[in-house]
Formats: C-alpha cells, structure tokens, sequence
C-alpha cells in the first residue's frame, strides 16, 4: 500500500491533541428555561465535572483519524514499485484476439502508466498490429506518461493480427522494465520478439483469459448453412450464441454452440428455411466486439445465374421476342447466360427458363436429372408446349389452349385472383389492368390448389409450381411475351420472375484471378465501414488464401452485384496460446490499482454523522421528530433500492408460461411487454408488467390471458392446473412457434404440443375465420399473423355455450410474441417473414383483439350478428 | 396558544361555566353574612319579595297574619318573604414571569390557564348570584371587567394584604413555588380574619416530571440565575421529591387555616380543576 500525498500523515500525531482539547471541553448544555428553580438549585450541591464520555472520545479520534488517512490517498497496488530503473516500455497487441476485451486492456496499460507516472518515469508505447502495410510497427518516442496517455487513448484494436517481427528498439533507450499486453496468440516469430523485448529490460506480462474466439466459413459451402467457431482451447465448457443477421443488421436466427473445454474447433450449422437463409448476410458472435466475431457471407453463396433458352432464333425481337421481356426483368439483379440446354447445365445455372420449349429425348432426361439435383425450371407455355405436353411439368395439361376473349368468344379476358398466402408471390401488389387472354389448361386433380401459386380470378392456375427431387419446377402457363397476356408488360412479372429466383439454390462463383476492390472493410469491433485507405485490390483467387492485412483488410470487396468476402478467419493459421515471454501476472489482478481513500473518508463522514446524533443525544437535544428527520435523510438510498410490491392483485396483467428456456421466456416476456404497451396506448385497458407464471404453482386465478409457448422439449405442463383456469374464464394462447416458416425453425412442436397438452381439456376446435369474436374485437382482421403467417389458428367452436361461447384456448404457430417483442430502445429485435411492416401491424392487432377478447369475453359478438338483424329488419 | 385578550379569556370562561350550576358560595356559613343583597336564596328568610302564605301556627306572631289572603278562607295565613343575602368573594390570580411558560407549545401557560379556571368560578359565582371583586379592587359586576381587573393587579408571585371583610371568600391562583414559609406569611393576614380561602397551583407537567436528559442549563424566569445540571436524568428523583414536598407543605398550610387546597396540571383539562373548585367553595 502507498499514498499518494504522504505529507498529510503529519496530522495523525495531532491527534493526541485533539484528545486532550476533547476532554476538556464538555458538550455544552442544552438551555432550558425553568420556574421552578428553587427546588433545582437545592440539588445541585456538588455539581459533577462534565466530560465527553471516553467511547465518544474514541469515535471522534477514529473519525479524525479515518480522515487523515483517507485525504493522504492510500492506494492498493499488488506491485506498486515498477522494476528497473528505466523508462517503460508499453507493449500491447493490438490485434483482432484483443479486441474483444479492449477496454480491460486499455485499463491495465492506464494502471502501469499511473505507475510511471507516480514514480517519475518516462514510458514508450509499443501496438504490434500494424498500420501502414509495409512498415513494422515501431516503438513511440520516450515521453512522459500523460503523453503517452493520449497515444494509448487514440489506439483502437486493428481487424488483422499483431506483427511480432522483433521491434527496433529505440537509439539510446536505457534499460527499462517492459509491459507486454499479449494477445494470447502464438506467432511464428515470437522467438526474435521476445528476445528484443527481453532486451529492453525485465518483461511483465499481462495475460488476459483465452478469450480469442473466430469464426471460419466451412469448407464445403454446398452442405449444411453454418460455419465453425475456432478458439484458443478453454478450460471451461461454454456456450457462445452465434446470430444470423441480414445486412441492415436484423437478427434472423440465432444458435447456441455449446463449446467444450479444451475444444479448439467447433463446427456448427443452423437449419434455416431457404427463404430466410438467402437474406442472411452475416454470421455474428453475440456480445463479442470483434472482427473474428464476424463471419460475413459474399455472393458465392446466393449467386444465381439463369440461363435462358427459347425455341426460335426471334427470341430476343424486340418486344415480340419470346425472351425479350424475360431478359429485361432479370438483368439487373442476376447473371444470364444463353446457349443450348447442355451447355448451360453444364455450366452450372441456378435457373433454366425454357420460354415454349417442349423437352424430349436426351434433353427431358438431362433436365430432369439436374432439376432433381436442386436446380429450378422455369418454363412458360406457347403453342409448341400447348401442343406437346411433356413429362416435365408441375401439372398434367389439357391439350391445346384456353381462349378467354375475342371475337368468337363471349367471355372477357381473365384478370388474375388474389395470390394464396402460401405462394411465394403473397404480398405482391396486384395491378388492377394485368388482363391473361390465353392459357393452357391444368388438368383438375387433388393437389393441384397446393400446387398453384398464382391463379385467374375464375380458379384455373396461371403459375403453377412442383417439388422434382431437391429442385423445383414451375410452371407459367402464358407465353413470355405479350402474345397472351399483357402480364410480361407489367411490373408484377418482374417481381414474380425475381421471387423464382430468389428461391432457387445458389451456385459456386467462378473464381478468376481478376482483383477485386475494396468495398467495405470491418474494423477492429467487427463493424463495416468505409475500407481504409492502405486497403487495395485483391485478386478473385486469392481470397481463400489471404491473411487481412492493412492491404487487405478483411470486408467485402468487387462490385455490387458480385461482392466477395475476405474473412478474417478464411486463412488465419490455427489459434495457438502463446509461450509467456515474461512473469505473467493475469490482466484482470493487474488492473487492480484500487485508491480506497474515498472509503475511508465516508467511513470518517459516516462516523460524523453518528457523533452528530450521539451528541444531540447527550445534550438532550434529540427529539424524536429530529431522529426522525435524520433517519428520513440516511434512507432515500436504500429506499431507491426497495423493490416495488408485485401484487398480481393490484393490476391487469399477461402472463405466459415459463418454458425453462430462458430465451424463449425473453422472448415472450419481452413480447407481453410490447403488447402491454400498445394495448395501454390504443385501448382503453391498462396493463401492467406481464407476469411469469408456472401452472400449479403460481396463482392462475389473476391472469385474463395467458401465454403459452410451446417446446420441442417441452415437459407435459401440469393440466390440472389449466383446466381449472380455462374453466374459470381464463383464456391459454398456444403457440407452437414455427407454423409457416417453412421446414422449421421449431420442428417438433407441433408432436410436443400433442404430448405437452394431453390432459388438457380442450373443447372441439375450428379455424379461426374472419367471422368470429376474435376477428373483429378491436381491429377488423381476415389473417392473424405473428413473426410467421400462413398456418391456421384454431379456436373452440362456438357450440360451447358454457362460457358464453369463449374460447378457452387459442392454438396456433404464428410465434406471436416474438413479432410483439420490442427491446430498450423500442425496436422490435425479431424479423417478421416473409416480413414487412403490414405483417408487424397485423401481428400486433392480432395482439390487441386477443386482449379485448379475453377482457371482454363475446361482447363484440353481438356484431357478427348485425347483418342478419338487419336482414331481418328489412324484411 | 398565545395568551387571549380580557374579552376573549371571559368567554371562554364563560363557556367552561357553563357546563356546571350556578355556584353559591359556603351555604354553611352564609347564616352569619350581614352583608343583605338583592339576590334571593329561594328559601324563607329576611328579605322584601314574597315568598310563600302558609297557614297560621300557634307561636307565629299575629302581627305576620297576612289579612288579605286570610279573609279568602276560613283560615289564618301568615305571608312569608325569601331570604335575600349574598357572598363576597375575592380573587386573586399569579400574574409573576414564571407563570408565563409552558414546556411545550401544545400547552397553555400556566397564567392562562389559572386566569381561565379563575374566571369560570367567578362565573359561576356571579351566576349564582354572588359579589365577586378583584383582591384589593371593589366589587365588579361582569365577567369582562373582572378579566380586565385581573390583567392590571399586581405582579407578585403571592397575594399582598387588602382589605377582606370578615368572612369573605377568598381564591388564590398561582403556582405557589416560593417557600412555604413566605406563601404563610403571605395569607397570614387572611387565615387570622376568619376568611375562608382556596388555593389553586397550577402547575406545568414538565414542573412535575422534568423530563429533560442529558446535560442542561436550567435559565430561572425571575432571574434567579442559571443552573447546570450535568445529568438531568440523576436528579429527577430528588426533584420528584422535592415538589411533593412543596405541594405536602402547601396542604398543610391550608389544612391548618381551615383552607381547601387545589392542584392542578395544565396538561390535564380545566374542568377537573373547575370542579373541585366548586365543591370546595360551594
């Protein structure tokens, strides 16, 4: 222990003084006025001399004392005199690995520059990351420690690892004791480093914890979706979250890597839906600032080429060509290329448009071979395919073609019907003038609604669509030109040509050595940015092979349509700890410099404050409304402290159902909470704190509505418990969180839903449909969408008259409360898909109709009556 | 509570007499009065206003035969008048510093209160048809001028001498803390002339209980000088005693003049005190 101004110790043997001065000054007396003095006087015979008692002594010295030695600044410092005699020297790896925890570096370096400054001595910084790149890094001059202050204050972590070529010590450094800050990371040339460090003078190293973390793309990128987590070996098991995110930062998924102790490589994979894996842009380590952290995820995985193949050489007429519109659409968002059939399958296309080619032979049979292999046909129908159907169809087709309008005809020509929530065209705007004057003609046969993705007004499919293996095939069942329909005129058909492409797999970029520019580049936290200016262009066929580097810092680089990642983990050699080249002492115990004169002067303060109060006491001057007061002043910090009184009783509160998970129970806390929030702000229900509840053993009775997400995991959930709310009025949402997000972002829960709710009493179920309560008890609603849409929610039937037809549970998949969930900052953390703001809205009203329902039970029901009273009053 | 205006302090005065019959004072010894007032005592005696005829009884003289009365009957009737006379009763009330003070402003002074518990008995007295006058002062008639004679005697902390008639009322206020042998020397004057007196010591509860802690200065109101006591604590006992003392000897002082003896807290309500005030006097 040291003090930082001794000088002021000299009041401590003042002390003594202060006793003697203390004893002989009693406390002066209250004065009291008084009649009967009289008989006062007489009993004072032999007045006592007053003293301060001695335990009020000892409290008064120990206050002073306290003082004394706080105002002289004791400081606990575990190695509080700096070795050698020399300047220090300050050497910090600046690397990607120190990143992660860069503020508790800068603060051990902060502590050993208190040091030098506290003993007079000059200092040198060292950052081993380099800046420019051509130069090693160099030692800073000898300055004083503030100056080197504001060095250490402007260096920030580089995105690319630390150069431990051996530093050129300056000319004339006297020997001087050394501070390594180490990354952690071995290095080929730690060797010569070390060696010049240990030159310098006697090397303290602070380590921190293994902390370094990265993320590498794996090799295979035609396999599974994920990545591998590469770490320093750890002695702990650990689990670290990896997030899928798009590329204005939206979280899309999220995955939980448990990562063994002493594990070195981790590899991972998510299984995300196609739809929603082709937004991913980015792979994040969660809470980790780094630019290890963050895996970013180029063209090469979502790169589509569409070839394009028609059956005459007018193909590409103006206006009347069978690919001219096609061409027009596509080309500014994906790469054509056109040739025969073989040669494009050969050269790998994501996409094969055949405008009115029938298939046969050879052909049909490479086609489907590679359809089943995952590619995606697009074909569109013309007189040759009307004529000759093949195989290769997602429907059997009526031979010949449908005429709709004309001069023989008496129907109009068809306008097309609103596209199904199922097809991956729902949501696109729908032009009122898009007239389809001929067609060909699907057979009727079961499935074929599913099949279809977009339909005429009168139900015959205009865009039709099959599963062939792992690829697809569609069907448009017009021409590609306007000689059918004025569909390729309009805009929809270059929405719906994009949506095909969007949902075909990608294919590997061909790599070429033509250098690609800098784009955007990560900083050392893992953000993008602007690329530096050292950063220059990278050949295309370098990519796999080259360590970020000031010329190369890791980011994105070739143009927009074409970009490519360098990763900081692609060709970074396997982490390796570090040999210590100095004592190590741990970084976190290195920070530890702790002044505790403040404690000890509040201790003195506090110590006061009690003589204070004693000495009123002594003095008989402490009334009970003085303690009292002074009591009230000593408790508003404590009393900030006080948690607030949760009594479910005291307001209308959501509840849901604690899964044991606890993200999901984030998710539906934070969820209630946002729907709390609008429902106080639309509605003139207020809402408290949604509650956390586990049936059987919190009160169910003061919840109106519950929520209920469903696990895969799930244990059954105690029935009883639930039956006895929902007889009582109480109403269960059921959510098995994954209906409509395609293969599953929750697969199994619709089994666990069946096992979890198995004695519960649920009454016969229907869909829910635009004519019930539910729909129209706020917001007037046809769908009742959550983070997914698509899937049916099922509420009782309104036979039940024994609660007055309300439903005691809703069942659905919609993962409502993560659509509800809004975070601090009022943002709403997780996408909608297929997404949009309209989805949200939806979401939340959906929300706000289900609170008004389990508040109000059927009192808007009477509403769905209307048109039949007033039918009748017609009559 | 500040102290109240003359005009005020009577009715308030007024009001507390209220609750409590007109007082006659000392019914016993009112037979020796000479003194005949104008008040009738509702029973037969000398006096002018017609009291009752009864009928004549061998011994009543015949010259009492009331002849209008009698020639109504056949009987004799004799026409008796009531009785009129009246009681003086002299007050006198503490008006020294140390009656100025209380211990804590939830309580009256100890002026206040023994000049309201003063006036209420003159109250009641007046009510009852009695003469109330002001020590050393003539008679008054009103409750309001008494108040107002109250406010200008002098301040003493005991009685003086004055002139008090044979047999007269007296009734002393004040919180009688002088030693016992000047309070005597005091009422001397009174006590050898056969007047009939009351004390009343109203006294603070802090002046019972000192309730005080620690070390204090205790500042006298009459300047009788400061006094430190280092632990307050150590002689409320021996204060205890000696203000049971004061209060034994002022009881025994009464108790040998034929006096009644009244004490009196002010933390306690005035009533009580009126009370035993008028069943000493009536």
């Amino acid at each position: 222990m040291i003090f930082t101004a001794p000088w002021l110790l000299l009041g401590l043997p003042v002390l003594p003084v202060l006793w003697w001065l203390l004893r002989v000054t009693p406390p002066s007396p209250a004065v009291v006025p008084f009649p009967a003095m009289r008989l006062l006087a007489g009993l004072q015979a032999q007045p006592t001399a007053a003293r301060t008692p001695w335990w009020l002594l000892a409290l008064r010295l120990l206050a002073a004392a306290l003082l004394v030695v706080g105002l002289a600044g004791p400081v606990r410092a575990p190695a509080a005199s700096l070795p050698g005699a020399g300047p220090v020297v300050l050497v910090i790896d600046n690397s990607w690995a120190a990143a992660a925890d860069w503020p508790a570096r800068v603060q051990a370096a902060q502590t050993v520059l208190d040091r030098a400054q506290r003993e007079g001595r000059d200092a040198a910084l060292l950052a081993t990351a380099r800046i420019l790149p051509d130069t090693a890094p160099v030692i800073g001059p000898v300055q004083a420690p503030a100056a080197v202050r504001n060095q250490l204050g402007a260096l920030r972590p580089a995105p690319w690892p630390a150069d431990h070529t051996a530093p050129v010590l300056p000319s004339g450094l006297p020997s001087g004791p050394v501070f390594y800050i180490a990354d952690g990371l071995a290095d080929p040339q730690d060797p010569a480093f070390a060696a010049a460090l240990r030159a310098a003078g006697p090397v303290t190293e602070l380590r921190a914890e293994a902390a370094a973390i990265i993320l590498r793309p794996t090799r295979d990128q035609a396999g599974p979706f994920g990545a591998t987590l590469s770490m320093l070996p750890r002695a702990v098991a650990s689990t670290v979250a990896v997030l899928a995110q798009t590329g204005d930062g939206r979280t899309l998924a999220r995955a939980d890597v448990p990562v063994p102790a002493g594990a070195s490589a981790v590899p991972f994979t998510m299984d995300l839906p196609p739809g929603v894996r082709n937004q991913v842009a980015r792979l994040v380590l969660d809470n980790v600032a780094s630019a290890g952290a963050v895996l970013l995820l180029d063209e090469r995985w979502r790169r589509r080429p569409v070839g394009l193949v028609a059956a005459d050489a007018a193909a590409d007429a103006p206006l009347t060509g069978a690919l001219f519109y096609i061409r027009r659409a596509l080309s500014p968002t994906a790469e054509l290329r056109d040739g025969g059939i073989a040669a494009l399958i050969e050269g790998d296309v994501a996409v094969l448009v055949l405008a009115d080619v029938p298939l046969a032979g050879a052909e049909l049979a490479a086609v489907t071979r590679w359809v089943e292999a995952g590619g995606t046909l697009l074909r569109f129908a013309g007189p040759r395919l009307a004529d000759a159907p093949d195989a290769l169809l997602p429907v059997a087709l009526l031979a010949g073609d449908r005429q709709l309008g004309g001069a023989l005809s008496w129907t109009e020509p068809a306008s097309l019907a609103p596209f199904p929530s199922a097809s991956p065209f729902a949501g696109l705007i729908l032009p009122d003038d898009v007239r389809i004057q001929r067609q060909v003609l699907a057979e009727a046969a079961p499935g074929l609604s599913e099949r279809t993705w977009a339909s005429l007004g009168d139900g015959t499919p205009l865009v039709s669509a099959a599963s062939r293996g792992a690829g697809r095939v569609v069907l448009m069942h017009v021409t590609a030109n306007a000689d059918w329909s004025n569909l390729p005129l309009s805009g929809l058909f270059v929405d719906m040509l994009r949506r095909v492409v969007a949902l075909s797999a990608g294919v590997a970029t061909v790599v070429d050595a033509t250098p690609l520019r800098p784009a955007e580049a990560l900083d050392g936290a893992g953000v993008l940015g602007p690329p530096p200016a050292t950063a220059a262009a990278l050949p295309g066929s370098a990519f796999d092979t080259t360590v970020a580097s000031p010329r190369y810092p890791p980011g994105l680089y070739g143009p927009e349509s074409g970009r490519r990642a360098l990763n900081l983990g692609t060709a970074l050699p396997v982490l390796a700890p570090a040999a210590p080249i100095g004592s190590v002492v741990p970084l976190v115990a290195s920070g530890g410099e702790q002044p505790f004169g403040p404690a000890f002067v509040a201790a003195a303060l506090l110590l006061l404050a009690i003589d204070l109060i004693l000495s009123l006491g002594l003095r008989g001057l402490l009334h009970p409304a003085t303690a009292l007061v002074l009591m009230c002043a000593a408790t508003p910090a404590f009393a900030q402290q006080r948690r607030v009184v949760d009594d479910p009783a005291l307001a209308t509160r959501l509840a849901y159902v604690r899964t044991g998970d606890v993200a999901v129970d984030g998710i539906s806390a934070a969820g209630l909470a946002g729907l709390s929030a609008l429902v106080n702000r639309r509605t003139a229900a207020t809402l408290g704190e949604p509650a956390a509840v586990t049936p059987g053993q919190s009160d169910l009775s003061f919840y109106p509505l519950l929520y209920w997400p469903i696990l895969p995991t799930a244990p059954p959930a105690d029935t009883a418990a639930l039956n006895d709310y929902t007889a009582h009025g109480g109403i269960i949402l059921i959510d098995t969180r994954g209906a409509g997000s395609g293969t599953g972002l929750a697969p199994g829960a619709d089994q666990a839903l069946q096992r979890v709710t198995a004695g519960l009493s649920v009454p016969p179920l229907a869909p829910l449909g635009p004519e019930h309560v539910l729909a129209r008890s706020f917001y007037l609603l046809n769908e009742f969408p959550g983070r997914f849409n698509g899937g049916a929610v099922w509420v009782g039937r309104d036979q039940d008259r024994s609660n007055d037809s309300v439903s005691p549970v809703v069942i659905g998949g919609h993962d409502w409360a993560a659509a509800w969930a809004t975070d601090a900052a009022g943002r709403n953390p997780y996408a909608t898909v297929p997404g949009g703001a309209r989805q949200r809205v939806l979401a939340y009203r959906f929300g706000v109709n289900l609170v008004m329902y389990a508040l109000t039970g059927n009192y808007k029901g009477d509403q769905v009556h209307v048109p039949a009273l007033l039918e009748r009053l017609g009559q | 509570m500040t102290a109240d205006a003359p005009p005020a302090l009577a009715r308030r005065a007024e009001a507390l007499a209220a609750r409590l019959p007109a007082l006659r004072a000392g019914s016993v010894r009112v037979a020796s009065t000479v003194t005949a007032g104008a008040h009738a005592r509702r029973r037969v005696g000398p006096g002018s206003s017609f009291w009752q005829f009864r009928p004549y009884v061998s011994g009543d003289a015949p010259g009492q035969i009331d002849s209008r009365a009698s020639a109504k009957s056949n009987r004799a009737y004799v026409r008796q008048t009531e009785w009129e006379l009246a009681q003086t009763v002299h007050i006198w009330r503490d008006r020294s510093a140390s009656m100025e003070w209380r211990s804590g402003a939830s309580l009256p002074t100890k002026t206040e209160r023994a000049a309201l518990l003063v006036l209420a008995t003159a109250a009641l007295l007046l009510r009852g048809g009695e003469r109330v006058r002001p020590l050393g002062e003539p008679v008054l008639p009103t409750l309001e001028r008494l108040a107002e004679a109250l406010d200008r005697q002098s301040p003493a902390n005991l009685p003086g001498a004055a002139p008090v008639a044979t047999h007269a009322r007296l009734l002393l206020a004040g919180d009688f803390l002088a030693p016992l042998t000047e309070i005597e020397s005091a009422i001397r004057p009174y006590t050898t002339r056969a007047v009939r007196g009351h004390l009343l010591q109203v006294l603070d509860p802090a002046e019972l209980d000192l309730p005080y802690s620690g070390r204090v200065r205790f500042r006298g109101l009459e300047n009788e000088g400061d006094t430190v006591v280092a632990q307050v604590e150590g002689v409320r006992t021996a204060y205890a005693q000696a203000i049971a003392a004061q209060q034994a000897g002022l009881r025994a002082l009464c108790t040998q003049a034929g006096w009644t003896c009244t004490l009196h807290c002010t933390a306690d309500p005035p009533e009580t005190a009126l009370l035993a005030l008028y069943q000493a006097i009536a």
